[in-house]
């Protein structure tokens, strides 16, 4: 299948398209929402909460006997509410340490939901097949009703998120100095929180609690190397989350035996190997090549200083000198010289090199700069 | 005597219950540079915060011009310790500057052209108008520290408490922010500065509150700056040599 | 009790041990989440494993296994130091990638490989009795039997030959390397340590379980004690309890072992963070609201002992300028004229020369050195508590 063709079928065919529209918003949700998680650093905390929601679902499902996704989503919002705030009780009054708390609730309540799945699988009630889908995650059981919710409480987040932009970003950046300014943090706190707890009951069905945080943190880990606005590492994050999304979809969607959220985890994680490779101001890549190339302006200027003190001791800066001697100065290479003899600094005539009025001055201003950052 | 600007009564604040200070009474004047000095741990940092509603007291009260702080927000400034955020936070000077402005605002409202005006001039202020477009990360300890007085600036105080503020800067800058607050002083503001070094105590301050726990004395520095306080407060005999 | 049921609880109870051996020093070096991340990126390290060595119980698989897990630290460690994103955020972008490539490796050859996704999360300790160990014909138990035998066997050792060396660098890297014992050596011994285990243990209990098994019983004990070798006996304890208890459980609910093992593990750390002696919640409410009145009761007397003034010592002051509610300074009132600190004329408060002494008492200890001398102080408090 080639890629117009798959295109078209995006449009055409209704599963398709419920899914990758469905995969794309949880994608630009939970990108948005993560760059704060990940800001307030509290990346953890979103592996801790979709695993924390997993007992909720079982226990909904219990409960009604439903399988209305709607219904389980509550009880995946209680029950991982409860898990952020177990977490939050164990750090203030215990003196263990917030990833102790982090590890005790995403495994203890993991394993509990899961002892209640498996009695759930027990029970004589043929109407439970599919819960295991929460595990990870399975877009193709996506139906319009599910992406309209999704995409009803992305708008909200959207719209707290704009109405209360100057409040996040504040509080994001220095709550302290926030409470002295007359806001009440903890509102805007539980507020943020809320959110990022939403986002992530909303991605259950589609990523699994096993991979769900990697969707929180990946978009806006990567959107963070591009950018040093917040309302552009945002836009970026939830762009990043979208994509996955869309292109996770497309890959699984054009293999057998492919689930969607590992795929959509994958896609999420090469455009965070991209970004940190390849991004201009942070990116491995380009920070090894400004090293490399500091490094050689480094020596270069080296060379050049060690020839004006040499040219300083003639009355004529331009008296040419022997090339041998610079041979005893370290940092010296051919490959500085020439690069001297480019710029117009020094002329070589024969074996020996002199350096030019421009030289001079450049390497006179080079070193009262040099005393002056001394100072 | 002046009006009082800021008025402490019967503080006591704990940390997990744990004391760390013990029935504060203080009384600022209104126009007065003053350094609190105490050793480390002695509640400077504490002092200041729990004044501005970041820490909540065991017992006590604090009053600003003669009415509780929550309804006197408006004439305080705070210029928090400089390592106390992120620096690596995407956002750039002028943005960080431009945080003055919203206690003003409330909620919701956005910063407009007015709080733009006003974030350049105080960064113009403290030097760093060329610098409004940088990335945070991308400024040296000292231009920080201007950044964080500059938003402190903007919110046009009557009062300014900052935490450290020659912390970890240079020379220069030092230079800098003392002048600014010599200038804040002489508009009548009061300025109150949690401060280590006891060298240039005479020098950039008129008062001075030697806190260790308790309040051990305060009042203009040329009457209280002596060795009797220095040691009272330090525990040790200390000696400093006041220049004229 | 059939002899498969008792293998299967001498299993979980095993794993149980080894598990809370190496989990204690994650707690206690607050690595805890490193053992979330190793237990699911050894996925792929599993799955490749098996294809090169056909065997899922093969000890070549566990040590290529491990590798991927020792990998994965090093990864974090790679991103943390680029300064690109905060610490944690490493963790959280490393292991749900290697936990997908696993996943997708596992979908693409399942009909090469016979591991199914549940089964890494949830283990199938029920079965481990069917796989038996055959030695010359004789049937000597289980494999994993064998398999988490020998790996706690190698942690048994490695933790008394290296206890000294593993306290003091957990409690003081720097003495630790002042002492010559290398930190770095140290951090990876323990990170292969846990890999191992997790590979392990992974057949037999899953991803997840590992993961309880070693925080859950270590950061129980450190509810109850602070002291390194009982913290380990408590861990080792609640784990073994754990184990067994959540044996019967899932056999009464005929659900899986592993989630009521850790199910049994959330209950009895819920136990003792609700009831622990001093560092339970209760214990922690009912001190914190003990030590208020006592500040309360020490912020009043010197209060009295710092003003003269009539007007500062007046009962009412107490309620309007010292700012209190009025119930608390009843109670502190109270509780002070209880214990002869104060007396009362006219309204006015005064200090009686037992309530002096105790201040300046108090107010001495609190200046000069806090931290050694409120324990001190405490002892005292207790004298009048009444």
């Amino acid at each position: 299948m080639d890629i117009t063709e798959y295109i078209k079928l995006v449009f055409t065919d209704y599963t398709l398209r419920t899914i990758t529209l469905g995969t794309a918003i949880l994608g630009a949700v939970t990108g948005m929402l993560g760059s704060f998680a990940v800001l307030r650093k509290q990346s953890l905390l979103g592996d801790a909460i979709s695993h924390a929601a997993l007992p909720g679902i079982a226990i909904a499902f219990l409960i009604t006997g439903a399988k209305d996704s709607n219904t389980l989503l509550i009880g995946a919002l209680i029950s991982g509410l409860i898990g952020t705030f177990w977490i939050r009780g164990i750090v203030s009054k215990t003196h263990l340490k917030s990833d102790t708390a982090l590890g005790l609730i995403l495994s203890l309540f993991f394993g509990f939901g899961m002892l209640l799945l498996t009695f759930i699988q027990k029970q004589p009630n043929a109407n439970q097949a599919g819960l295991d889908k929460y595990l990870f995650g399975q877009a193709a059981t996506l139906v319009e009703s599910d992406v309209w919710t999704m995409a009803i409480v992305t708008g909200i987040c959207l719209l707290v998120m704009l109405l209360f932009w100057k409040e996040f970003k504040i509080l994001l950046f220095d709550a302290d100095y926030t409470k002295t300014l007359g806001f009440n943090t903890k509102t805007i706190d539980v507020l943020i929180t809320s959110f990022i707890v939403l986002a992530i009951v909303l991605g259950l069905q589609t990523v699994g609690v096993v991979l769900m945080s990697a969707m929180l943190l990946a978009p806006a880990a990567a959107a963070r190397q591009w950018t040093n606005s917040l309302s552009v590492m945002v836009f970026l994050a939830a762009l990043f989350g979208a994509f996955s999304g869309v292109f996770g979809t497309a890959i699984s969607a054009s293999q057998n035996n492919l689930s969607t959220g590992p795929v959509i985890v994958l896609v999420a994680g090469v455009f965070v190997l991209i970004s940190f490779i390849f991004s201009p101001s942070r990116g491995l890549l380009f920070r090894q090549i400004r090293f490399v190339k500091n490094r050689r302006d480094l020596e270069l200027h080296k060379t050049l200083a060690f020839m004006y003190n040499i040219a300083e001791t003639h009355e004529n800066v331009s008296h040419p000198h022997a090339i041998k001697i610079l041979n005893n100065f370290q940092g010296y290479t051919k490959g500085t010289l020439q690069k001297l003899v480019e710029k117009d600094y020094v002329k070589l005539t024969g074996n020996m090199w002199s350096l030019t009025a421009k030289g001079f001055n450049a390497a006179s201003n080079l070193y009262n700069q040099q005393n002056e950052t001394d100072e | 005597m002046s009006k009082i600007a800021v008025k402490v009564d019967d503080l006591t604040v704990a940390y997990n219950y744990k004391p760390v200070l013990w029935d504060i009474d203080l009384e600022i004047p209104e126009g007065v540079l003053m350094a609190i000095v105490g050793p480390n741990g002695a509640g400077k940092s504490t002092l200041i915060k729990s004044i501005l509603g970041i820490l909540k007291p065991i017992a006590g009260s604090v009053s600003i011009y003669g009415k509780p702080y929550d309804k006197q927000r408006q004439k305080v400034a705070y210029v928090p310790q400089k390592g106390s955020v992120d620096w690596d936070f995407p956002t750039t000077a002028l943005d960080v500057v431009m945080m003055g402005t919203y206690g003003s605002l409330g909620w919701i409202k956005r910063p407009g052209q007015k709080e733009k005006k006003a974030a350049l001039e105080a960064l113009e202020k403290v030097g760093m108008l060329s610098f409004k477009s940088r990335q945070i990360s991308q400024l040296s300890g000292g231009q920080q520290q201007r950044i964080f007085l500059a938003r402190a600036l903007v919110q046009n105080a009557a009062i300014y408490f900052m935490d450290e503020p020659f912390q970890g800067v240079d020379a220069s800058t030092e230079i800098a922010i003392i002048n600014i607050l010599k200038a804040l002083r002489k508009a009548g503001k009061t300025v109150i500065v949690v401060h280590h070094d006891l060298q240039t105590v005479p020098e950039y301050f008129d008062w001075v509150t030697f806190l260790n726990v308790k309040k051990i004395a305060t009042g203009p520095v040329k009457d209280i700056f002596n060795d009797d306080n220095l040691t009272k407060t330090y525990g040790i005999n200390y000696k400093v040599s006041i220049q004229e | 009790m059939s002899s498969a049921q008792i293998e299967i609880q001498l299993i979980a109870s095993i794993v149980a041990v080894a598990c809370a051996i190496p989990g204690t020093f994650l707690v206690l070096r607050k690595m805890a989440m490193i053992s979330d991340a190793i237990s699911h990126s050894i996925l792929p390290g599993i799955v490749i494993g098996f294809f090169i060595t056909h065997n899922l119980n093969s000890p070549l698989l566990i040590l290529f296994a491990a590798f991927t897990g020792i990998i994965t630290v090093v990864l974090v460690e790679y991103i943390q130091k680029t300064n690109l994103v905060k610490e944690d955020t490493a963790i959280g972008l490393v292991f749900p990638a290697l936990f997908s490539i696993g996943v997708i490796l596992i979908a693409k050859n399942a009909n090469d490989v016979h591991l199914d996704v549940d089964a890494v999360l949830l283990g199938e300790l029920a079965f481990a009795p069917f796989d038996r160990l055959i030695i010359n014909g004789a049937d000597v138990g289980p494999k994993s039997l064998w398999i988490v035998g020998s790996i706690l066997l190698i942690t048994l050792t490695l933790l008394i030959t290296f206890f000294k060396e593993l306290k003091v660098s957990t409690f003081d890297k720097g003495l630790a390397a002042s002492l010559g014992f290398s930190p770095a050596i140290i951090h990876y011994g323990l990170m292969s340590v846990s890999s191992v285990t997790t590979v392990g243990a992974f057949d037999a209990v899953g991803a997840i379980l590992v993961v309880a098994l070693m925080i859950a019983p270590a950061a129980t004990a450190y509810l109850l004690t602070t002291d390194l070798k009982k913290m380990l006996v408590l861990a080792v304890g609640f784990g073994i309890f754990s184990a067994i208890m959540g044996y019967w459980v899932a056999h009464w609910l005929d659900a899986s072992i592993a989630g009521s093992i850790t199910t049994i593990l959330g209950l009895v750390f819920l136990m003792v963070y609700l009831f622990a002696p001093s560092k339970g919640i209760i214990a922690v409410l009912y001190r914190e609201k003990q030590q208020r009145i006592e500040v309360s009761l020490l912020t009043f007397l010197l209060h009295l002992k710092n003003h003269d003034e009539l007007e500062e010592r007046h009962v009412k002051h107490l309620n309007e300028h010292i700012n209190w509610q009025k119930v608390r300074s009843k109670s502190v009132l109270d509780l002070a004229q209880k214990n002869n600190m104060i007396h009362i004329e006219n309204q006015i408060v005064s200090l009686t020369e037992k309530g002096d002494a105790f201040t300046s008492k108090a107010i001495d200890y609190i200046i000069t050195n806090r931290d050694a001398q409120i324990e001190d102080m405490k002892d005292d408090f207790f004298l009048f508590r009444g």
